[in-house]
């Protein structure tokens, strides 16, 4: 064990030489991630078993929720990612630590499922622990600080999410996971699952994109006229304040009305409940983003390449084309991904009005009490949101042409 | 050729500009000066109509400014203001590829043009033409904003403080740069600064703009020696005026016959460099010599104070 840890670190020797004659500058996050994989490793269960998926379980430490090899692989494997973030400084080998950390202890979970579910037995249950998730935690946490030293350029960064992603996709589907309770719930619900997951994107993208295409021309109009400018952003600014909860409420009584007594918009399919109030929240709350960021934007552009844009007679749309809307799009975007952001949260909620989304499992999980579904709920939409923030964060980056 | 005439804006009760007329002649540097606030951006930007005047008219070539349409009168006058206003988010040679392309011109015609205009602004195409504005110098930025001003071949230029972003050695070599271009391309030139020695430097002609009214316009000499009112020849300067006078005027108008010892002066030299070498060098007179470097005779402290005195 001793040899595998110390090759861990090795390359990292040279560039360390001076931190380690300190012989005490440990790396201070490093430390802390050292000390949370200690304590994830001998003092909290790494997987919990329980016999049916909705009575209390029992947590299982990592000796006995692995055959010996696998937790010796898990045990050499921690201990040289902590090791390595407290001793070394060279983020690409605390990226390359943290990474072998996580492709370790990814399979293991689904491994150890497998040989703690007793065999033929489809009743019981089992998933990740506490010393699991603060693995990850610890690896993850590693990792984006590595990510952040490095100061990837967006396309890496793109590259770096895409294999990740890929390491998770491959994971599923070879059947790594099938043990996982997680996966035993996902398959109970295959088919509602992709129906859910098409519609919470279907409301988050879709209310996102009616928002541009109301909110880009509301912002043009709002900074060319200025008494509009402080009148609209005050109503989207209170909008804003309104809870969620209270938007689906506040929306219920009028479209109720409206398909009761417009044929039209009850054969569309609006109703006081379900999709369309929530659509509509949605979009009403992304309003104020797109807005205030294309007036921000549009601000943005210097007078002196307003005027010069004039002067060499440009025309309005030219200028708006040309110069304006491009000098202003990175800040436009950054309102883009707030907004896409911020509705794949929001959406969780719509499942309360029958809305639909993978608020529908967190809800139903919440009501039977069955952790497990909650989290087939929660967890692809805080995968769906950190995608989505690191793509536009990237797509930001490469708008920011000549700045 | 442009002629102003009688052009006025008002603000409301506010006159920025009162009955203006003047005269450029094909070819020359009008320049503009007067204290901030006299209404000599005004006046300029009348011109390209990017201010619609209140009254009054300018004709450009004898044709009605008024009677073209505004996009279609801008892409004919180059515009230079200070700071430049180059497209942040274009490269160099994007931004001096504007104007004609806003005029359709081939890809091949503008590629032409811009290597062109790179190559007259010393700057070397093969380093400059994919850079973008923030990664130029000061006086990089400035000569690219000139640049593509003068990409469609522009008759007249129109300049507002365009040196007024510059430390002063860049300024002097950039003007003298602008001098150069400006008789090589014959282009027409109107420029405005609050800076008298840009002024006397720069211009066939001044016009002496205060609180919206033209006080004068007339050749630098003539605004020496005969100022129109008091403010004019306050704001010429007293104490400078024998030396701007003197710096108005070549070598070649105080050439003596005769020898002198020393090294020799160009008979293109203004009196006033003349003279700063002779009190520098401490010499009574020193040699006078063509551009081919062949004498031509000599000039002297007392020839070239007789000679200041004279025209004054």
């Amino acid at each position: 064990m001793n040899t595998i840890s110390s090759r861990t670190t090795a390359p990292g020797m040279s560039s360390l030489r001076p931190s380690l004659s300190l012989a005490l500058s440990l790396d201070r996050l490093g430390s802390v991630v050292a000390v949370l994989i200690g304590v994830a490793l001998f003092a909290c269960p790494f997987v919990i078993y329980r016999a049916n998926r909705i009575v209390a379980g029992e947590g299982r430490m990592l000796t006995d929720a692995l055959p010996p090899p696998g937790v010796l692989i898990v045990l050499i494997a921690a201990l040289g990612v902590a090791s390595c973030a407290a001793l070394v400084r060279n983020p690409l080998i605390r990226l390359a630590a943290a990474s072998v950390g996580l492709g370790v202890i990814f399979p293991a979970v689904g491994w150890s499922a497998g040989f703690v579910t007793p065999a033929g037995n489809t009743f019981a249950r089992v998933s990740p622990s506490l010393g699991f998730w603060l693995l990850a935690l610890s690896f993850a946490l590693l990792a984006a600080d590595a990510l952040t030293r490095l100061r990837l350029g967006p396309w890496a960064r793109i590259a770096a999410m895409a294999a990740a992603a890929g390491a998770v996709a491959l994971l599923l589907v070879s059947g790594a996971w099938n043990d996982l309770s997680l996966l035993k719930e996902y398959a109970n619900r295959q088919d509602i699952f992709w129906r859910e997951a098409g519609q919470h994107l279907w409301l988050a993208l879709g209310s996102m994109t009616a928002a541009c295409l109301v909110g880009l021309p509301l912002g043009i109009l709002a900074h060319r006229v200025r008494p509009l400018r402080t009148a609209i952003l005050q109503v989207l600014n209170i909008v804003q304040t309104i809870p969620s909860i209270a938007l689906f409420g506040i929306l219920i009584a009028p479209l109720g009305y409206l398909s009761a007594h417009v044929p039209l918009a009850a054969a569309l399919g609006i109703h006081g409940i379900g999709a369309a109030p929530a659509f509509i929240a949605l979009f009403l709350y992304s309003l104020l983003p797109v807005v205030a960021n294309t007036v921000t934007g549009l601000n943005q552009v210097p007078a002196a390449v307003s005027d010069a844009a004039r002067g060499m007679g440009l025309s309005a749309r030219q200028r708006l084309c040309q110069v304006d809307l491009p000098l202003a799009l990175p800040v436009i975007l950054a309102g883009i991904r707030i907004v896409l952001v911020q509705n794949l949260g929001l959406a969780t909620v719509a499942a309360l009005i029958g809305g639909g989304g993978f608020g529908t499992f967190v809800f139903q999980g919440i009501g039977q009490t069955a952790i497990d579904l909650v989290l087939l709920g929660a967890i692809p939409t805080v995968a769906l949101s950190f995608v989505a923030a690191i793509t536009l964060d990237a797509i930001v980056d490469l708008t920011r042409r000549g700045s | 050729m442009i002629e102003i005439e009688h052009l006025t804006k008002r603000y409301g009760a506010t006159i920025v500009v009162e009955d203006v007329s003047l005269r450029v002649d094909e070819g020359t540097i009008a320049v503009i000066v007067g204290t901030s606030g006299a209404g000599k951006s005004t006046l300029l930007r009348m011109i390209n109509r990017l201010v619609e005047p209140s009254a009054g008219r300018v004709l450009i070539d004898g044709q009605d400014t008024m009677a073209i349409p505004e996009d279609e009168l801008r892409h004919r006058i180059g515009y230079v203001i200070q700071g430049y206003g180059l497209f942040p988010h274009r490269t160099v040679a994007e931004n001096i590829a504007t104007v004609p392309r806003l005029l359709g011109w081939d890809k091949r015609r503008i590629a032409a043009r811009i290597e062109e205009l790179l190559d007259l602004f010393q700057l070397e195409p093969g380093e400059f033409a994919k850079k973008f504005p923030h990664e130029l110098s000061g006086g990089q930025q400035q000569r690219v904003g000139v640049a593509r001003a003068l990409a469609a071949k522009p008759g007249l230029l129109l300049m507002d403080e365009p040196f007024g972003a510059l430390d002063p050695v860049i300024r002097s070599k950039a003007q003298d740069d602008l001098v150069a271009i400006q008789r090589r391309l014959g282009t027409t030139i109107v420029l405005v600064t609050h800076d008298m020695n840009e002024a006397f430097q720069l211009g066939d002609r001044i016009a002496v703009m205060d609180q919206a009214r033209l006080l004068q316009y007339d050749t630098p000499a003539q605004l020496l020696t005969h100022p129109a009112e008091a403010f004019v020849e306050q704001l010429v300067g007293t104490a400078e005026r024998p030396f701007r006078l003197l710096s108005l005027t070549r070598v070649q108008a105080a050439l003596e016959p005769g020898a002198a010892d020393g090294d020799p002066i160009l008979v293109s030299e203004s009196l006033r460099d003349a003279l700063s070498r002779l009190i520098w060098v401490g010499r009574d007179a020193l040699p006078v010599v063509d551009a081919t470097g062949a004498a031509l005779g000599r000039v002297s402290v007392r020839g070239i104070l007789a000679h200041g005195r004279s025209i004054a």
